[in-house]
């Protein structure tokens, strides 16, 4: 059961787009998956409709300016309606034995060749937004992250498998937000697939970690 | 960045959204509807009317331009009429319809301004059509039991078990979900993702 959802602030600023793009798509992916908090985002869209498009009928009567008849006019002149934004499942291959079903929110945007060291595997997500850089990270049966603190934050979703930490388990759909207070080393007995966003410089606590210390650009 | 600490359980609002009771929310969802059913002018022109000045006011404190106020009217009223058969007027009112129009067009205008790339990618982060319909992955009957068994060997344990019970026990999801104790989301969602990975197994052949 997904026990970590995004906060309340978070969603009412996805619904406004007033989110940076790696994270609306991180929070688009949790609704896939959680009913409960897809619910509240239609909600606040209704209410977000409300403040901005209410009026009572009685009340119209702006006349049209003849930029406008204009371009009503331009608009109804083309017959052309669109069609239904389909997007096909996508399914990754980080090796033969591990294949995973991409979310339907990450399946039209590119990701780079992943990158393996050990059993971590990292991709790079081609999505262009300033300070924040997404990835899909992997990390195979019996791998953990080492031990790391953040100096900015970093968002890790879960998309497939389990992992588990200090502060418990966690399953497909957990969103989960750590800033600088907080650490932390993942560990994952099945195998999972993460998708993550970070937006500065991760610190390597442990002695091995620090000579490991490649490990931290591969993963973020 | 404010920071976002995380809610560690969803707390469902409760009670039912009404639009406020002055707004013509009949008059426009039937104007939508014509417009998708009978490209109808006439039905265009009053949204047109109706929606045009809120969304430019909008765009203004958006972007702080008049010009780009007026790029997103053109751009959310041109959707509104080539994707007003995408609206479901079973799903929601009118206004929160043409708001997500909006709020999308926005979004794609200003990743257009910050990067320079045509990219569209609103619709990946804010579906316009719903996909959450169960009733989309129906199995068609001349299955071979033998052979899905084999591929439901490749899911993962928590999404076997729920196509396991639906399809092989004929348990209801509800009682499903009480089985194995989660949310009855939670077994539609592992269903959905399950049907999903067993479609791109099998392929076109049992389409
Ligand atoms: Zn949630």
């Amino acid at each position: 059961m997904i026990k970590h959802h995004p906060s309340d602030a978070l969603l009412a600023q996805y619904c406004n787009a007033s989110l940076p793009a790696s994270l609306s798509v991180a929070v688009a992916i949790h609704l896939e998956m959680c009913e409960c908090c897809h619910a509240k985002v239609k909600r606040l869209e209704a209410q977000n409709a409300e403040l901005i498009f209410a009026q009572p009928q009685s009340a119209i009567d702006e006349e049209l300016s003849a930029d406008a008849m204009s371009l009503l006019a331009a608009i109804t002149e083309n017959d052309d309606v669109d069609d239904v934004y389909e997007v096909q499942p996508q399914t990754v291959a980080i090796t033969k034995q591990y294949s995973y079903q991409l979310p339907r929110a990450l399946a039209r945007i590119p990701h780079s060749k992943f990158m393996q060291l050990g059993k971590i595997s990292r991709s790079r997500i081609g999505l262009e937004d300033g300070a924040l850089r997404s990835s899909l990270l992997h990390i195979a049966a019996g791998g953990e992250i080492p031990e790391h603190t953040h100096t900015g934050f970093e968002l890790t979703l879960l998309l497939d498998g389990e992992f588990s930490d200090e502060e418990g388990d966690y399953v497909a759909g957990d969103f989960m937000w750590l800033d600088g207070r907080h650490q932390h080393t993942p560990i994952t007995k099945d195998g999972c697939l993460c998708y993550t966003v970070v937006s500065s410089a991760l610190h390597f606590n442990k002695g091995l970690s620090k000579l490991l210390n490649p490990i931290g650009s591969l993963i973020y | 960045m404010v920071s976002q600490q995380p809610a560690t359980r969803c707390e469902p609002n409760t009670g039912n959204y009404t639009a406020m009771p002055e707004t013509p929310s009949k008059e426009l969802a039937d104007a939508l509807s014509a417009v998708a059913d009978k490209r109808d002018k006439q039905a265009f022109a009053y949204l047109f009317a109706y929606f045009s000045p809120k969304i430019k006011r909008f765009g203004i404190k958006q972007f702080n331009s008049d010009a780009q106020a007026m790029e997103l009217v053109q751009e959310t009223l041109t959707s509104v009429w080539r994707k007003a058969h995408l609206y479901n007027n079973d799903k929601g009112a009118a206004t929160t319809w043409v708001y997500t129009v909006m709020r999308n067009a926005s979004f794609d205008m200003l990743r257009k301004m910050k990067s320079n790339k045509e990219e569209h990618i609103s619709e990946d982060i804010w579906p316009l059509v719903e996909q959450h319909a169960n009733s989309d992955y129906e199995f068609s009957d001349h299955l071979e039991t033998q052979q899905i068994k084999n591929y439901l060997d490749k899911l993962p344990q928590a999404q076997r078990d729920v196509v396991k019970g639906v399809y092989f026990q004929d348990m209801s999801q509800e009682q499903l979900a009480e089985q194995l104790n989660i949310p009855v989301g939670t077994v539609k969602s592992r269903l959905r993702l399950a049907l999903q990975k067993l479609r791109n197994e099998m392929g076109d052949r049992h389409d």
